[in-house]
């Protein structure tokens, strides 16, 4: 009997990984566990990245981040205020029913309205502006109408996914957490909440974004976003075979994935910008001859290098070199240690400050390197590591004064359009201005900005706008780091985005 | 006498409760750190949409009313919706409590299975080089960092060995349709020895990383009561009757000696629940734990009250299970 028992048991587990193995599994060890899998009830990346596996939206962005149509086959502004869109043709959702102009009204009306889901409201309201209606022309051709020109409608469109009224109605938005019927090319099998999202090939796919190609189903089987938060763990699991793809790779593991040969790092370049936010509002950063000094004492080129392993882009203004309306021609300021002593001497600190450099535990070997090279020039820097949450209000006060001296900080961009960076953290009392920097000609270049139509007059906007922060220096701006990804080299046809999202469509399994 | 104590110990239970969740709630309205402007991220957004947004998860209230209003409604069971998943918290909570409470339970099992025989060894073979291995041993358990050591035996089993799996708590193929939701018992229950295999597979390294510290305790504890009772008359008088080694050290022995250990296992069970927060982070364990930890730096206010009152609750009836064990295992003492 024992024996019986045995071998059934041995087979059992002989046969399940042959099982396993006949469908293409790919496996990503991601950061973070979705928060819901209802695209319109969060406000959070790592959920996006996974949801936006099962649906598409209106409009998407290729890897070189440029807006192209999904869902929709074409979009025209007809004035300002007015988008039409083309749907395109034999689109349907995973319940089998076609998607219709009807359904995008109803995502946006989800979106938008007060109270609208079941009633609470979006949390991602706010990412669609001015949006004020969407109206239905016929099945295939709506309207978005605005309550004022908003020209970044194309570029915030991708982080909207259309849902289909029908499903919406029948499981309500508390069923939305945890169901889904969309138009993305995988299906929900089952989501094992903290542990895994497992979705599985949508063999009634459209096909995807023309301009993405190729086109068609997706290659794999099978996908499995398994949660494993720690970096180590995440890196330990991609080394053991345990998954194909890892986001968020340290660049301490760089080389130990390079060197394996089973796996490879794929970099791309990020949308956030890494800067150090002086307190312009009191002394000693209240005077521009120190902040110069502070951007003079630092060799970025050598934090890139060695702390970073080469990493990310230098920058002298707040915006990513990808970013729309980015200055061009700013002026950098380069490595010049004489320079940094004889400002903080002009100054008046001919003997040196004493100043603390505040950051949080992830950034904390950054600022240490900084603050050794601030100190070399005279700036004599003590760096004090404290939670990200907690600097966050001691620093963004939106004007109020300021609890702090320097902060190490960075701002992310994932539509690569200034209104999303530039605005909160430089114009006045701004969400994200940790300076306490206020410039009414700057306001006035974002304000018009904000509302120019004609994209040249917009990117000379801002382009002036970065000029004058360049010379005013309210942050000291330092590099966009790029996004690291480990790689199995199993894995074909996958390129990572720098909107940090996974898109694994066209991911194979060699 | 136990109804109406364990009656007495409920009643008590309340004002505990209720200090929790004040002090709690002082504590996290105290901490900087504002939930709307974390979940609203890195994107522009107006004052009246960020006002709506903070309306939204009730954050415009001021703390005192924010409170009464929370014992209100926690008194019928109503914790609210979590700000980040935008779901009832105890909807949340539930979905992750399963997972902490089997991996607490193995890492019970493997403490008190490596501790008592380890301790009993120890302490017949005292200062023998077997015991004093095993004390300093025991030391090292207690010091290890959990995520430290956790990390290492990942390497080693995962990455190295690859014989265990790095994270999660089963793969693809071996969910069942839950009984009591713990998997590994579930599994047998549906007859899938596989799905068993693999989800042992997967609690080992956390279960032993979680189990570790609390496994060199009780075999101190165990070492030194076993000691004592060693040295008791009647353990003499067993030899004088002649009776086997075997018998005088389990049957006469051991049994008294347990008491200790048994006690303390079940006070040490509640300090598992620290624990898991950084086992599970590591092993990306879908428990509360994790959940605790990532709700805490996103300030997702009602998830953490629902979840520290869970811990104090859970703690407090550890204690009484504790002394009730210890009456009934020790007659001479009454509660």
């Amino acid at each position: 009997m024992r024996l019986k028992w045995v071998a059934l048991c041995t087979a059992a587990m002989i046969a399940l990984p042959m099982a396993a193995a006949e469908a293409a599994e790919l496996r990503i060890g991601f950061t973070a566990d979705a928060l819901t899998l209802d695209p319109a009830n969060h406000r959070n990346r790592e959920t996006q990245t996974i949801i936006r596996n099962m649906h598409d939206g209106l409009l998407t962005r290729d890897s070189q981040m440029n807006v192209v149509p999904e869902l929709a086959e074409s979009w025209t502004a007809l004035d300002p205020t007015t988008y039409e869109f083309k749907l395109r043709r034999g689109v349907a959702f995973h319940d089998g029913s076609p998607m219709t102009a009807a359904d995008v009204k109803f995502t946006f009306d989800r979106l938008t309205g007060e109270g609208a889901m079941d009633g609470q409201t979006s949390p991602r309201k706010s990412l669609l502006g001015p949006l004020k209606e969407v109206k239905v022309i016929d099945d295939r051709t709506f309207h978005m109408i605005l309550e004022e020109p908003w020209p970044i409608l194309p570029a915030m469109l991708p982080f909207q996914e259309v849902v289909s009224k029908a499903h919406v109605e029948k499981v309500g938005t508390a069923g939305m957490a945890g169901s889904v019927s969309g138009t993305g090319p995988f299906k929900l099998v089952e989501w094992r909440r903290g542990d895994s999202v497992i979705m599985e090939r949508y063999d009634g796919y459209y096909g995807g974004a023309a301009d993405i190609p190729p086109m068609g189903k997706a290659c794999v089987d099978r996908v499995i976003f398994k949660v494993i938060p720690e970096n180590a763990s995440r890196v330990a699991a991609l080394l053991a075979g345990d998954v194909h793809i890892i986001n968020g790779l340290p660049t301490h593991n760089v080389k130990q994935v390079e060197s394996n040969p089973n796996t490879r790092v794929m970099a791309v370049n990020g949308t956030r910008s890494t800067f150090i936010a002086l307190n312009n509002q009191t002394a000693p950063f209240d005077d521009l001859r120190v902040r110069r000094a502070v951007a003079y004492a630092l060799d970025r080129k050598l934090i890139v290098d060695k702390i970073l392993d080469g990493n990310a882009t230098l920058i002298d203004g707040i915006l990513s070199p990808d970013a729309f309306g980015k200055n061009e021609a700013l002026p950098t300021y380069g490595y010049d240690l004489a320079k940094a002593k004889a400002l903080l001497a002009e100054a008046g600190h001919a003997d040196g400050i004493d100043v603390t450099l505040d950051v949080d535990g992830a950034n904390k070997e950054t600022a240490e390197a900084i603050a050794s090279l601030l100190t070399k020039a005279g700036i004599r820097t003590k760096v004090a590591v404290n939670e990200a949450s907690q600097l966050k209000a001691r620093y963004r006060t939106k004007g109020k004064p300021i609890d702090g001296q320097m902060w190490l900080t960075s701002w992310g961009n994932g539509s690569l359009d200034p209104v999303g960076i530039f605005v909160p953290t430089h114009r006045t009392a701004g969400r994200g201005n940790s300076s306490g920097y206020s410039n009414t000609e700057v306001d006035a270049l974002l304000d018009a900005a904000n509302t120019e139509t004609d994209r040249a007059k917009r990117a000379s906007l801002y382009a002036r706008a970065e000029a004058i922060v360049n010379k005013d220096l309210p942050k000291v701006y330092l590099w966009v780091a790029k996004d690291l990804y480990g790689v199995s080299n199993q894995v074909a046809g996958w390129q990572p985005s720098a909107d940090s999202r996974i898109n694994l469509h066209d991911a194979c399994l060699k | 006498m136990k109804l109406g104590k364990l009656f007495e110990r409920l009643v008590q239970l309340l004002p505990v409760l209720l200090g929790v969740s004040a002090i709690v709630f002082i504590m996290m309205t105290l901490t900087p750190g504002d939930p709307v402007d974390i979940m609203l991220g890195d994107q522009h957004v107006t004052e009246e949409q960020e006002q709506a947004l903070r309306k939204d998860m009730g954050l415009d209230l001021p703390p005192l009313e924010r409170f009464v209003k929370f014992i209100g409604n926690a008194a019928t069971g109503n914790f609210g919706l979590s700000f980040y998943h935008r779901q009832p918290v105890m909807e949340v909570i539930a979905s992750r409590l399963p997972a902490t409470i089997e991996l607490s339970l193995a890492a019970l099992v493997f403490a008190l299975a490596l501790s008592i025989p380890l301790g009993v060894i120890a302490a017949v073979k005292k200062n023998s080089l077997l015991d004093r291995l095993a004390t300093v041993s025991s030391l090292f358990g207690v010091s290890l960092p959990g995520f430290w050591f956790g990390i290492l035996l990942l390497m080693l089993f995962a990455v190295h060995l690859n014989v265990l799996p790095v994270s999660g708590r089963a793969g693809f193929s071996s969910e069942v349709p839950p009984i009591t939701y713990l998997l590994l018992i579930d599994t047998l229950l549906h007859g899938r020895f596989d799905a068993f295999g693999d989800a042992l597979a997967h609690i080992v390294l956390p279960a032993v990383t979680l189990g570790l510290p609390m496994a060199s305790i009780l075999m101190r504890v165990t070492r030194a009561s076993m000691l004592e009772v060693l040295e008791q008359d009647y353990i003499t008088f067993a030899e004088a009757k002649g009776l086997s080694r075997y018998k005088i050290l389990v049957k006469h022995a051991l049994k008294n000696a347990l008491i200790p250990t048994v006690t303390v296992a079940a006070i040490e069970t509640g300090s598992l629940l620290g624990g898991n927060m950084v086992v599970e982070t590591v092993f990306g364990w879908p428990g509360l734990g994790r959940l605790v930890v990532e709700s805490i730096f996103v300030r997702n206010y009602p998830l953490i009250q629902a979840a520290v009152l869970i811990y104090a609750v859970t703690y407090v009836m550890l204690n009484f299970f504790a002394d009730i064990l210890y009456t009934v295992l020790n007659p001479r003492v009454r509660l």
